[in-house]
């Protein structure tokens, strides 16, 4: 495997990582930006836009049957929250030419010509989006933003980050808000898009069995010459200073059969450094199945079938997730509480440590064979400027020590209890 | 050792069945670190009703008796937990239960040898006390709970309940609290005993092998156990009818969701052969792709409608004794999406399938079966449950370009009947 960057132009950045593990050659387009509250419904209402059409495929059907056509290549937009940004995501996977039936098609250079079409020339009408597009979106969006109850889990995690970033930037929900989509309209729409792809951050990701031709291809696509050169509009991720008050107790009320109980933590770290011991906080306390929620909270007390934590790396928190009995709410928080407590006094013994330390290099280890969390990767250096190997990756993993696990575990503090009942 | 090669993914199948009756498979992958192992029992949730080979009489146990002792495997004697003792190893290891079949397995990329010590002694050597029973209880009883108020789970269960009248497919794989009530270790030792024997199990691995040295290590870590004679299943008469057309259940969602059924009659047809069954899945993929998919008729007026705003998941599930469709979404209006599909359906009947079509949509299909050979995990568990079914997984590579349009049409008509299908909703 080799990973290469160019700079294509000012704040355009192409990203290539040369592999033949795989059967699949896939594309990423990212588009980062700032979250904010003005521009966050906009973002995602351009996200589902531009898969509705592009200049010479004017409708969705005509995307589709063009992926069809390319041995079904999977097509695919996504919208993501990473730190304080909005990330708008483009993926093309199409198999590799050595698998085509017939040789002779250029699936690598075909595709690579299709996403930047979608992404950079979008379907107008009269100097805008298209209007009947506009509105089928505007509805998507509103439905998507009524969703976010039906999976109560994620909607539990969901409602605690809101709790605990009020009126900070992490708290938007990604997909924004129905009362903005009534002002939108299609020109202003556009005109703030264009705005948009020419001062947000863009990188490319190609990955496969790439040929040289493929960053020329890139480089003369009329749709990249296109752009304008930028100072990227976006934040850099930071260890940032937490300043935990009170703990905040929200209990809300649903039709649900298991109560969801969450717990936002947060960690002060000093330095980004200790992230690397975070990741072994985290999988000491609730990452698997041999940490204290899963072995305490599941398997001694029987309270939970889901017990876990997980550690959200870009803004320094951590979630504890439970689901359990309604009326076992106190036990069990208070069972949590004793948890962390218990590793704040480094109750855990050197091989726990090692076990936790040898399954996050192992989960490491495995980016190789994954096509995608290989980009993810990547993108994740890119964006915090930290350029680390897998290999550096796991050597800073291999250094943590007990005592740093403890004096992370000091540093915790529980921001938010946030209970979901019926 | 038994070599399948096949030349369009440019992957090699090597398969033995050991003396024990055990079935042993290995996909081998150069040059990817990590390392996939997984082992099956042909023991799903559709399996309580059955006789022990040797016995006479009938044995009849509570629903969820296959996923309870999937949970119950990993304890181990001396007081251990073998997912534990896995997770200290860096090892990624689960297990889960179909309807038709339990699996255990671990993912890696260092330790594999050592985690195979563990892995092949647990599954070998059970070990269910009356308290470490009870104790399950609790934490099987939370997975029901939280299942309960999964709205995509509800609907599809709902789905099978509105399609089968006796077929065991429509009971929840982890049974209910009740039925888990009344599981002993006695039961738990029984099932054990009698699925558990390897001629009723299959090994896959896949990773960076030499297919000769990892059956040795596999051989050497089998217990001494014989070979059992087939397992007789016993399973009631399903009538070809469906129960009934419409069920609704009523739940917290933003937007109903919605399942469309289509009972497949198996008794009794002159389509049904081992190829046949692969052709079938093939061309029921396309077809639905056809009728369904993004670039479909279908999609592309509901959507303009505002009546669905997501492509619907389209799937063919089948076993020894049932099949059917599923297609799944959210939708505004569900009923008038499941009317428009009749219509849509007809008129397919009636115009037959466009040649262009079928052949962009056969390379659409073409390439989704590639894309399952990238990864060990896929690759693994997709040889597993199709060996189960009676079916190399090759041979969906091998049988599409025989698939035309004459055959497609011969599918349609055979499997879309109006009376056969069934609409589950979910929703406020």
């Amino acid at each position: 495997m080799q990973y290469s960057e160019q700079e294509l132009k000012k704040g355009i950045k192409l990203h290539t990582i040369e592999t033949d593990k795989f059967k699949t050659n896939l594309i990423a387009v990212f588009l980062t930006t700032k979250l904010t509250r003005e521009d966050v419904t906009k973002n995602a209402l351009i996200s589902t836009l531009l898969r509705r059409g592009s200049k010479t495929m004017d409708t969705q059907e005509a995307i589709s049957k063009q992926m069809e056509e390319m041995y079904g290549a999977s097509f695919d937009c996504g919208l993501d929250k990473t730190g304080d940004n909005q990330v708008i995501k483009f993926y093309v996977e199409t198999i590799n030419d050595n698998f085509l039936p017939q040789q002779g098609e250029e699936l690598l250079k075909t595709s690579v010509e299709k996403i930047l079409e979608i992404a950079f020339n979008p379907y107008t009408e009269n100097g805008g989006f298209k209007q009947e597009y506009l509105e089928q979106e505007k509805n998507n969006i509103r439905q998507r933003i009524d969703g976010k109850i039906d999976n109560k889990a994620r909607f539990a995690v969901d409602r605690c980050i809101e709790e605990m970033y009020k009126d900070k930037p992490f708290g938007l929900f990604k997909f924004g808000y129905k009362e903005d989509l009534e002002q939108i309209n299609a020109v202003d729409l556009y005109n703030y898009y264009k705005q948009l792809i020419n001062s947000c951050k863009i990188d490319i990701f190609v990955s496969g069995i790439i040929n040289g031709d493929t960053k020329n291809i890139i480089e003369q696509n009329e749709n990249i010459k296109n752009l304008q050169e930028r100072e990227p509009d976006y934040v850099v991720p930071k260890a940032e200073a937490k300043d935990t008050k009170q703990e905040n107790v929200v209990t809300q009320s649903m039709d649900v059969t298991q109560g969801k109980l969450i717990l936002g933590l947060d960690v002060n770290l000093a330095d980004e450094e200790q992230k690397y011991t975070t990741l072994i906080y985290n999988s000491l306390l609730g990452g698997d199945a041999n940490s204290k929620m899963f072995q305490n909270v599941r398997e001694k007390a029987h309270l939970a079938y889901v017990a876990s934590s997980s550690y959200l790396r870009y803004k320094n928190n951590i979630f504890v997730n439970c689901g359990i009995e309604i009326s076992n709410y106190e036990q069990a928080l208070e069972l949590i509480r004793k948890q962390i407590e218990d590793m704040k006094k480094g109750d855990f013994t050197d091989e726990n440590l090692e076990n936790s330390k040898q399954g996050v290099i192992a989960s490491i280890k495995t980016i190789y064979d994954e096509q995608d969390t290989q980009i993810m990767y990547y993108f994740g250096q890119e964006l915090t400027k930290a350029k680390v190997t897998l290999e550096q990756y796991n050597e800073k993993v291999e250094k943590v020590t007990k005592q740093g696990v403890i004096d992370v575990a000091n540093k915790v503090n529980i921001n938010t209890i946030y209970f979901l009942r019926d | 050792m038994q070599v399948i090669e096949n030349l369009k993914v440019k992957e090699k199948l090597y398969i033995e069945k050991l003396e024990n009756g055990l079935t042993v498979m290995i996909i081998p992958k150069s040059g990817i670190q990590k390392k996939y192992i997984i082992w099956g029992t042909n023991y799903g949730s559709n399996d309580s009703e059955f006789v022990v080979p040797g016995e006479e009489q009938v044995t009849k146990v509570p629903n969820g008796v296959a996923h309870f002792l999937e949970h119950k495997l990993f304890e181990q004697e001396n007081g251990t937990n073998s997912l534990d003792t896995l997770t200290a190893l860096g090892v990624n290891a689960n297990a889960y239960t179909t309807n038709d079949h339990t699996a255990y397995l671990y993912e890696c990329t260092d330790n594999f040898y050592e985690a195979l010590d563990e892995f092949m002694d647990y599954v070998q050597h059970p070990y269910f006390t009356d308290e470490n029973v009870e104790k399950e209880k609790g934490i099987i009883g939370q997975e029901i709970m939280m299942y309960d108020d999964y709205p995509d789970w509800r609907v599809y269960l709902n789905a099978m309940q509105a399609m089968y009248h006796n077929n065991p497919i429509k009971i929840d794989i982890t049974g209910t609290i009740e039925t888990i009530s009344k599981i002993d270790k006695e039961i738990l030792y029984k099932c054990y005993n009698t699925f558990y024997n390897p001629a009723n199990m299959a090994l896959v691995v896949s990773g960076d092998f030499k297919p000769e040295e990892i059956i040795e290590e596999i051989k050497k870590r089998l217990v001494d156990k014989k070979s059992s004679a087939s397992i007789k299943r016993i399973y009631p008469q399903e009538p070809e009818t469906i129960v009934q057309e419409k069920i609704e259940q009523k739940l917290e969602v933003s937007q109903p969701l919605y399942t469309i059924g289509i009972k497949e009659v198996k008794e009794a047809n002159a389509m049904e052969n081992k190829n046949e069954t692969v052709r079938k899945c093939i061309a029921m993929e396309i077809l639905l792709t056809l009728l369904f998919g993004r670039s479909s008729e279908l999609y592309q007026e509901l959507y303009k409608e505002g009546i669905l705003f997501g492509a619907p998941s389209l799937d063919y599930e089948f076993g020894k004794n049932y099949a059917h469709v599923l297609i799944t979404g959210q939708s505004q209006e569900p009923e008038k999406l499941y009317e428009r599909f009749k219509q849509q359906v007809t008129k397919f009947k009636q115009n037959g399938i466009n040649e262009n079509d079928f052949n962009r949509i056969k390379k659409t299909i073409y390439g989704r079966y590639v894309k399952e050979y990238n990864d060990v995990q896929d690759i693994a568990r997709m040889f597993l449950s199709d060996y189960f079914k009676g079916i190399n997984s090759f041979e969906y590579l091998e049988e599409i370009d025989g698939i035309n349009v004459e055959y497609l049409n011969q599918v349609l008509n055979f499997v879309f009947k109006e009376d056969k299908m069934v609409i589950s909703i979910v929703k406020n």
